[in-house]
């Protein structure tokens, strides 16, 4: 019998597959779906790529090694994942701030400075929404995704957009109200509640 | 203007997209239609979800291939002899025991058993699993450096490895094994390149110890495992290395 492709299998069967002789297909497929959002938020969190690169890393080697504690019974493979994530990157931030702390420690400068930032745990409650808002612009075709990434992040106009892509410019105009209808649903579909990340 | 024709500027509305005479449009609708104010309220809720959204960004590509590096290390038996194929199968055992909850662990333990030899056979798959991890994995290749003709004459008894192996941070540790390398001239040292084509990466540079055998550690950023060559050659202090040269030892990755 023809063995299903990853990329075509759900993340939990992705999961299941992490013990066994397709474990390299299957972590490439997790790796490929969800490496963007790990990164993103590991930017978001950290606040700088090597955090996020260091972050990236240890989340996927803990998927790997620790995938006996996924239980798909409990929530989908999304939420556990963001709670590997959140737990990876606090235990980076702790790991930072400890270095930081015994770097300069006693520069009256540094640590008026350093008292004023978020504490972990205030930037992880807010890594639950943009998680959630990653994975809604990841669930979007390129085609769409294109345009909000413009419109939004880069804040170009309808006009700008139709000029950078070459797309007409009825065609931004469409492709931007139905990516919005698009993320409105994903938002809606998703398991909002904080119970979900416990 | 009817609905129909303002419906697909409102996201574009929203995101203060729209040419200005365009949003006037917009707004002289608006002002009269409460559809289409209801259908900007709901618009304006997925534009302020998206402030959470973390900027667009690719991690780097070398950080998959580390990642998938470390897996199929782990989980490929290694050929060299039956120990090394057994170290490597129980790689995953090793982790999934370090990863395991505590109270799974020591719940199985309780269950098999008895106390009195309990502790004694914790103690040894402890160090079994201290040995285990701080034992060296095999290298994922082995390069044979090969003196260039120049050096050969002054090499008697020469032979020199290296030995690459994938690192957790994906970079790729390289294990000089340098025997009767004579050490350099007045003024140098060694440089040791990943070579492709025109490309090079150094991968560092050191010393030798001349006769008997010069052990060297040194790591190369991931990209290096695309470079199949490698050279050591004999820089001068206080000039730039390049690979003009004089190259010393030369091996090619299998």
């Amino acid at each position: 019998m023809m063995s299903q492709r990853a990329d075509e299998i759900s993340d939990e069967q992705c999961m299941t597959r992490l013990t066994g002789p397709e474990v390299e297909a299957a972590i490439s497929a997790l790796y490929d779906r969800y490496s963007r959002t790990v990164y993103g938020v590991g930017l978001k969190i950290l606040g700088d790529h090597s955090s996020a690169e260091e972050l990236v890393q240890d989340v996927f080697l803990k998927v790997w090694r620790s995938s006996s504690t996924f239980d798909s019974s409990r929530g989908g493979f999304s939420t556990w994942l963001y709670r590997v994530t959140r737990s990876c990157a606090l235990d980076l931030y702790r790991k930072r701030a400890s270095r930081i702390h015994q770097v300069l420690d006693g520069d009256p400068y540094i640590a008026a400075t350093r008292d004023s930032s978020a504490g972990p745990q205030e930037e992880v409650d807010e890594s639950w929404l943009s998680w959630r808002v990653s994975r809604a612009l990841e669930m979007l075709d390129p085609p769409h995704r294109e345009v909000i990434e413009l419109a939004y992040f880069e804040g170009l106009s309808q006009r700008e957009i139709s000029v950078r892509t070459g797309m007409p410019l009825g065609t931004v105009k469409t492709r931007t109200a139905s990516a919005f209808k698009k993320l409105r649903g994903e938002l809606a579909n998703q398991d909002t509640s904080q119970e979900a990340i416990r | 203007m009817r609905c129909a024709e303002i419906h697909p500027n409102l996201a574009a509305f929203v995101l203060d997209g729209l040419e200005p005479e365009e949003a006037v449009e917009v707004l002289r609708h608006l002002a009269s239609c409460p559809r289409c104010q209801d259908e900007v309220r709901e618009l304006q809720k997925v534009n302020r979800a998206l402030e959470a959204a973390p900027p667009p960004a690719d991690p780097p590509s070398h950080l998959k291939d580390g990642i998938l590096a470390q897996v199929r290390t782990a989980a490929e038996p290694s050929s060299s002899n039956e120990e090394e194929r057994e170290g490597s199968a129980s790689l995953r055992e090793r982790q999934r025991s370090l990863e395991a909850p505590r109270s799974d662990r020591s719940k199985n333990l309780r269950i098999i058993l008895p106390s009195a030899a309990a502790a004694a056979i914790v103690a040894m798959l402890a160090l079994g699993v201290l040995f285990g991890v701080l034992r060296e994995e095999p290298p994922v290749a082995t390069v044979q450096l090969v003196p260039s003709p120049q050096e050969e004459a002054g090499l008697e008894g020469y032979w020199g490895v290296a030995e690459i192996r994938p690192q957790p941070s994906g970079n790729l540790q390289v294990k000089l094994k340098l025997n009767n390398f004579e050490d350099p001239k007045p003024n140098s040292y060694y440089e040791l390149w990943f070579v492709s084509g025109e490309k090079r990466i150094s991968a560092g540079s050191f010393t030798s110890v001349g006769e008997g055998e010069t052990r060297v550690l040194l790591n190369v950023p991931p990209e290096a495992r695309n470079y199949h060559t490698l050279l050591i050659t004999e820089e001068r202090i206080e000039s730039d290395p390049t690979l003009t040269q004089e190259i010393a030892l030369k091996g090619e990755v299998p």
